[in-house]
């Protein structure tokens, strides 16, 4: 199909759905059953088998025609992390379940892997899964769960074979939300809102017809939903001075009176490390553009991390007394956050947990050092025990 | 050279550990979530001695030294700086000027009071317009009669809403710092008017306020030292207050580092404990190393302060290192507690935003440099 049979069948889609005249939800079923709702799914599953390029033509088109749209920061973890690993590994059944109302956000999703003693050790976790008859029994908790307080659904990893070393015992299923066996509950962090849950199973039932792949096959699932992550996270163009720098660099111009020769001299260094990672994103995203995927993404998060702290700091810095008023300390529970609807001490607080969150930078450097540099590898005391036996 | 502690100052350390452990650690997260400390610990904090360290015994205070205050200002940084700051400004800023400038009178109505806890003393010196360069401040005293009338707004003053007396620096002539002159107000004087500042940061336990001074009159009983020494005093007071809260930065670290190490050796990750990791290792050894340093130069401060040997550069120096360390420990604490450290049921979060107003307040870090560089080169870069 090229760009303007493409074109022809949204003007269709809008003809037949008028978006002044049509109810929301009608109107996404409606662009989903048209295959518009991501146009790299197949057809039948909400897409159209195309390019993933092709999908701001649609996007366009109909933000341009005031057509509704799924609240795309709503379900975020449902389109970037469930539905890539639903049509990867979902039966037939499962993908006509789950897909259609995930994307128009029916459903919203949340993911549940990390646990409070498994976080860099993802595979340590412990939440354990009996099978009986056709349905799992599960025990156990996760936490650092954005969206979980929301969600009605939820992709989890859970182990199911104690006997088996770390990584070949987890089975990886679709967990409903509203299970009796559920309970969630806020944490709250340093910037006093509470974006995260920890959230506690017991004896949660989970039919064996929600399971995504085989029993044992659970990090492999896991596997393909992280990659999916970091392939959203970089799969996005910046413009030059984006991100933490943007606020810094305003407050600079805006602000001469702030300024010191000493953060000027921060400043300076600040912009050229962003340049030199937008730069960096650029080269990742034809890598994978062209299909060879590299270590190259755990360097990037790394100097993210690392950038997002410096410049927030120095954000706070510059600002002086005035970084140091905290505007709203009422406990909230964002879904999504916005760095940049607040004010600088907020900033400076959340990125704190930018070197932790997604692989701390420790776990990174690891990384950087096996893949990218060949380095010897870690001693792992831990990879062929039965998981049962592992020091916890 | 010693550097042991002696019996005196061994039994305060572990009096001060001991009760704080058992009646700050336990609260610290509720009272920062509440944006308030709960007040009746003030006076089981003077029992034990805090408010009347370094007041001699005849007006009503401990006695000791200043090796024993800091060793008690580093106990109350490691608990909870919010306290720090409480016993900060009203035995040390407060307390010490009137001390060091105060007449007989003064004294004796004032320090077995701040010594006791009964009452607390504030340090009205910032303004809105003049933080750093408090020497063009522009509230004003003018006399009348044999009183004097004040008049203008102070800022971010720690005990504000809480102190029973506010030491108030205020304009007697135009002539610059030189026109400077000290008052001790009482918060309850006609015309004086002490509003909290709400959502900070950190240090959100202790009561930080703006005052508003409309035609406060005083007697002339009430100023501190002469006509135009008020720069100096202050000045001088902020010297030892620097010592004051380079000790509580140590406790920030010591805090960091203790709370590190033990999570460090109870969690496991890979079949090992985190201390078993060499980065984990390495945020460790810091914070050890910056702990070391840290308090070091915080002691070297107090032995020159106990000798009467001049202190002010060793004092800027301790202050810019420790205040810096106490941000790049409580970043690694985090670190070290990974998810944990970024929820407030695990100290590292609560250090960090406590530690942020260390590089500020009382001379920022900028400040520190060219009070140091001018020492060195004797060449003075204010601007």
């Amino acid at each position: 199909m090229d760009e303007s049979e493409l074109q022809q069948r949204i003007e269709a889609l809008l003809a037949e759905h008028p978006p002044a005249t049509t109810d929301r939800l009608d109107f996404l079923h409606a662009r989903f059953d048209a295959g518009l709702a991501w146009v790299h799914f197949p057809e039948g599953l909400g897409g159209l088998g195309l390019s993933r390029s092709m999908q701001p033509v649609v996007d366009k088109a109909l933000h341009k025609a005031g057509a509704p749209d799924n609240d795309p920061q709503r379900i975020g973890i449902g389109l970037g992390m469930a539905a890539p690993t639903i049509l990867a590994f979902g039966t037939d059944e499962q993908k006509q379940r789950y897909l259609r109302p995930l994307w128009c956000g029916e459903e919203v999703w949340c993911q549940l892997f990390s646990e409070p003693g498994a976080g860099s050790d993802l595979a340590g976790l412990a939440t354990r899964a009996v099978l009986d008859g056709d349905t799992w029994t599960v025990n156990g908790q996760k936490v650092w769960t954005s969206s979980a307080h929301i969600a009605d659904r939820a992709i989890i990893v859970v182990r199911t074979d104690p006997d088996q070393p770390k990584h070949a015992g987890l089975s990886y299923f679709m967990l409903d939300m509203h299970d009796p066996g559920v309970e969630v509950r806020p944490l709250r962090q340093i910037t006093g809102e509470a974006e995260f849950n920890e959230v506690f199973l017991t004896d949660a039932r989970i039919p064996d017809s929600d399971r995504l792949g085989e029993v044992g096959e659970g990090w492999k699932v896991a596997n393909a939903t992280l990659s999916s992550e970091r392939v959203a996270i970089g799969g996005h163009a910046f413009p030059r001075e984006f991100g933490m720098v943007m606020n810094v660099a305003k407050t600079w111009r805006e602000r001469p009176e702030l300024r010191t020769p000493e953060t000027h001299e921060r400043l300076m260094r600040g912009w050229v490390d962003t340049e030199v990672a937008r730069i960096t994103a650029t080269r990742l995203r034809q890598k994978l553009a062209a299909g060879v995927p590299g270590p190259e993404g755990s360097a990037m998060k790394l100097s993210f991390a690392k950038i997002n702290q410096e410049l927030s700091g120095l954000e706070v810095d510059l600002l002086g007394d005035e970084g140091l008023r905290y505007g709203d300390w009422t406990m909230r529970r964002p879904t999504f956050v916005d760095f940049f609807g607040q004010d600088a001490g907020f900033r400076y607080l959340r990125a704190k947990g930018n070197s932790i969150e997604g692989g701390t930078s420790e776990v990174l450097r690891n990384v950087v050092a096996e893949r990218i540099l060949g380095l010897p590898t870690e001693h792992r005391v831990d990879k062929d025990i039965p998981w049962k036996d592992l020091p916890r | 050279m010693d550097l042991s502690l002696n019996d005196e100052q061994q039994a305060f350390r572990d009096l001060a550990r001991d009760f704080l452990d058992r009646e700050a650690l336990p609260h610290r997260t509720t009272w920062d979530r509440e944006e308030q400390v709960d007040l009746s610990i003030i006076p089981k904090m003077a029992e034990i001695g805090f408010f009347g360290l370094t007041i001699p015994e005849e007006y009503g205070g401990l006695g000791g030294d200043y090796l024993t205050y800091v060793l008690g200002m580093e106990e109350l940084g490691r608990a909870d700086s919010a306290l720090r700051g409480i016993v900060s400004v009203s035995n040390g800023l407060f307390g010490k000027s009137v001390l060091g400038f105060g007449t007989e009178e003064q004294k004796q109505e004032w320090l077995p009071r701040i010594a006791a806890g009964t009452s607390l003393g504030c340090f009205g010196l910032t303004e809105p317009g003049t933080g750093s360069d408090a020497g063009n401040l522009t509230s004003k005293a003018r006399r009348d009669g044999t009183d004097y009338v004040l008049n203008g707004q102070k800022l971010f003053i720690t005990n504000g809403t809480w102190a029973d007396v506010a030491l108030v620096f205020a304009r007697t002539s135009d002539e610059g710092a030189r026109g400077v002159t000290a008052f001790l107000v009482p918060t309850d004087a006609p015309g004086f008017e002490a509003r909290e500042i709400k959502g900070k940061l950190g240090l959100r336990g202790q009561a930080t306020a703006e005052l508003f001074l409309s035609d406060v009159r005083v007697p002339e009983s009430a100023r501190l030292g002469e006509e135009g020494q008020g720069f100096k005093i202050a000045m001088t007071t902020l010297d030892k207050g620097r010592v004051s809260v380079a000790a509580g930065c140590v406790g920030i670290v010591q805090g960091c580092l203790e709370s590190s190490v033990s999570y460090a050796q109870e969690r496991t990750q890979f079949g090992r404990p985190l201390a078993g990791f060499q980065l984990v290792q390495e945020l460790i050894s810091d914070m050890s190393v910056d702990a070391d340093a840290a308090r070091l130069l915080v002691w070297r401060c107090a032995d020159l302060i106990d000798r009467g040997e001049p202190f002010g550069v060793a004092a800027s120096k301790a202050k810019l290192f420790a205040s810096e360390a106490a941000v790049r420990a409580a970043n690694n604490a985090i670190q070290v507690f990974g998810g944990a450290g970024y929820v407030d049921e695990h100290p590292a979060e609560k250090y960090l935003r406590d530690a942020r107003v260390m590089t500020l307040y009382e001379g920022t870090s900028q400040i520190q440099k060219l009070l140091i560089g001018r020492a060195e080169t004797g060449v003075a870069a204010f601007v």
